[in-house]
């Protein structure tokens, strides 16, 4: 390779970071006193929280406080540092020294914890097109969205908790031979996907709420806070302090963001566990969408057309197709990416759910060749939903987890639950709730956009330009740090 | 002092809502001259001082600036670009460097560009591989990654000097810190730039 080969790549760089670097160099460098607003505030949030509660036939008992049984310990991560705070008030002077010294640490702790072992993923591919099938069909119409890490993530640890046929139903559908085999791919997808650095946060936390008049066996549990993250809580089943307990540690470990889901969760007196999972994560585009370039716009939703606000946004950028849909993704800074699926004209947003080009696109991003890099229009509604699956909607995850083949959990007859007590039982998995929420919005100061025309269509785009406008029902996946599919949903009335 | 002059200008031109821009543009879509001379008027010092940087020689520069608003005619339509400035400074540094090439085969000039690429070939092990447009493509992408992934001072800054050519001189002005800063700085993404396109697999 020549130097003239780099000059020339740097030639193509994306628009947004040409005109990032010329708003600088001509003196219009915004303002830093007035970049009060850390960049991570906003782009994208999202949240989820499954909760499990495990019920026996009999519970014997007596009451007392709520305690810690087992703590999990996070990882340390360094900060991201603030650039805002290595510019000298005095002479303006930029401290690069040490402003480097502390972005190297933050980069070595980033880079510690995605550097797993190889094969980690494996089975995750598999998991991701079961559920996202299974837990996104169904509901026209409808905006639906489930958290595809978090369900393996605690899918695996009721592994932990499970013996017998109760146990090898789950690990098929985690596409894990054994136990020891899910510990490893469990503790390092956490790891990967953990991030709390300032700039990004990615939190998978996970806790057990447990039956003070049930003895557990400790060992299961210290192995659940090492392994996976998870504190053990223990109190009085049925009280409105322990349900006040659990519904303020969802609304917490999930930024506010659930907080009106969360407050419907409570456990009974025959509850001998619940088992709490949540992901909250928040991280910014890498190119902001400009909000003066935000205009209202139709969305051809299914119950017939709604006005919304579309973000807009025109850029080189990698664009995919497919027999059935086009795809672009977005970069979230310091961090993974949304992916938007748009399905063809006439082609619903449900056959995308069993396309195996979608999961191809996302697992296996190498071998894909229908692809070009060329200037792409995009236009996306700004929006926020949620679904939630429990008793009380139509969305039962129970349904969706015995479709997959986890079926002996649910039935105190066969159910094995001895890793986790032997004190009781008939005990079985009485219910299953899960909710989640995303939100997106431009955050942005840079580009003005033009109004978009016309809407991208089947097959090869033209050569140098295409338009993506998200006006009608699309598929959405978040991925983390390292590439695993955070959230997955359906958009289907950006605004509820 | 020409030089303070064209900064001023283009820094005034440049602060122009983006409605003035959508009002040029739409001037190429109807097929009106009168965008030729717009463009010129508010964008044509701008463009000016990316060429000489890269040529060293203004009459050059005024020439390939000429060239620029020919070729801006012939692409809009098609193109509606989202910032006209960005597009316009791209055509401007292609031709730039086109030209300076062809002239360079006769004649060896210190320009900004030719000290921009003795910088870069830091970054590379200089073998005689030319690239194919396509790994070019594959090559922008993973340099804009690694841009992006760098403080935001130090992409900006990296872009000046080997988007724009601007000299170090000036982009110690636009920022407001040392010449040496900006020299660390560029050493610093440099070595980390060759870094990850080595991790990427770029045969460098």
């Amino acid at each position: 390779m020549k130097p003239e080969n780099i000059s020339d790549a740097i030639g193509m760089l994306d628009e947004d970071l040409i005109a990032g670097a010329d708003a600088a160099r001509k003196g219009r460098l915004p303002d830093r006193s007035k970049k009060r607003r850390p960049f991570w505030i906003a782009g994208a949030a999202a949240a989820v929280c499954l909760c499990l509660l495990v019920t026996c036939l009999f519970v014997p008992g007596t009451s007392s406080n709520a305690t810690v049984i087992a703590e999990a310990v996070y990882p340390q991560m360094s900060p991201y540092p603030n650039e805002e705070e290595y510019i000298s008030p005095v002479t303006g002077e930029f401290d690069d020294e040490g402003f480097s010294q502390v972005y190297d640490a933050w980069r070595e702790s980033r880079r510690a914890q995605l550097n797993q072992p190889d094969g980690y993923q494996d089975g995750l591919e598999a998991f991701f097109s079961a559920a996202t099938a299974n837990l996104l069909s169904g509901a026209e119409g409808e905006n639906l969205v489930y958290s595809p890490l978090n369900l393996y993530m605690t899918l695996a640890m009721l592994a932990e908790l499970t013996e017998g046929q109760s146990r090898d139903q789950i690990l098929e559908l985690l596409g894990v031979e054994n136990i020891d085999a899910l510990r490893d791919k469990a503790a390092s997808l956490w790891n990967a996907n953990y991030c709390d650095d300032g700039s990004v946060t990615s939190i998978l936390a996970n806790s057990l709420w447990l039956n003070e008049d049930v003895s557990f066996q400790q060992s299961t549990l210290d192995r659940l806070a090492s392994v996976y993250y998870a504190s053990s809580y223990r109190g009085q089943m049925g009280s409105a302090s322990f349900d006040r307990q659990l519904q303020d540690w969802l609304s917490q470990q999930t930024g506010g963001l659930l907080e009106e889901q969360a407050q419907d969760i409570s456990m009974t007196p025959d509850t001998v566990m619940a088992l709490a999972s949540t992901i909250y994560f928040r991280a910014k585009w890498s190119a902001e969408f400009s909000e003066s370039s935000t205009t209202e716009e139709v969305f051809h939703s299914p119950a017939g057309d709604i006005s919304c606000d579309f973000m807009h946004q025109s850029s080189t950028r990698n664009y995919y197709w497919s027999e059935q849909f086009s795809a672009v993704s977005l970069s979230l800074r310091e961090s993974g990416s949304m992916w938007l699926f748009l399905p063809d004209e006439g082609v619903d947003v449900q056959s995308l759910l069993t396309d195996e080009n979608v999961t191809r696109l996302l697992f296996d991003l190498d071998s894909w060749t229908d692809s070009r890099f060329l200037i792409v229009n995009l236009a996306m509604p700004k929006f926020d939903v949620s679904s939630k699956f429990d008793v009380s909607s139509d969305l039962r995850l129970k349904d969706s987890l015995q479709a997959m083949g986890i079926t002996d959990v649910f039935d105190p007859s066969v159910s094995d639950f001895s890793p986790m007590t032997r004190d009781a039982e008939g005990i079985y998995l009485s219910q299953a709730d899960h909710a989640a929420r995303v939100a997106v919005d431009e955050e942005g100061v840079t580009a003005a956009a033009y109004t978009v025309i016309a809407t991208a269509g089947a097959g090869e785009p033209p050569d140098e330009e295409v338009d993506f406008v998200l006006d009608r029902p699309f598929l959405f996946v978040i991925t983390g740090c390292d590439g695993s599919p955070l959230f997955a949903g359906i958009v289907s009335q950006p605004v509820q | 002092m020409e030089r303070e002059k064209s900064k001023a200008d283009s820094r005034a031109a440049c602060r122009g809502e983006p409605a003035q821009d959508n009002r040029i543009i739409e001037l190429y879509w109807q097929r009106d001259e009168e965008a030729i001379r717009q463009t010129e008027k508010r964008y044509g010092r701008y463009l000016l001082t990316i060429a000489c940087n890269i040529l060293s020689n203004r009459e050059d520069g005024r020439e390939t600036v000429n060239d620029t608003y020919l070729k801006a005619w012939n692409s809009m339509p098609p193109h509606r670009p989202s910032h006209l400035s960005s597009f316009l400074a791209k055509i401007t540094r292609d031709l730039s460097i086109d030209r300076f090439r062809r002239q360079n085969a006769v004649r060896r000039r210190a320009t900004q560009y030719a000290l921009s690429l003795s910088e870069l070939a830091e970054c590379v092990e200089d073998k005689e591989t030319p690239l194919e447009r396509l790994e070019l493509a594959a090559l922008a992408q993973a340099i804009g990654e690694h841009l992006r992934a760098c403080p935001a001072q130090a992409r900006d800054i990296f872009i000046c000097r080997y988007y724009f050519m601007d000299p170090v001189r000036e982009i110690a002005g636009f920022f407001g810190v040392s010449e040496s800063t900006i020299k660390s700085t560029l050493h610093r993404t440099r070595t980390s730039l060759r870094a990850h396109l080595e991790k990427e697999g770029f045969k460098l």
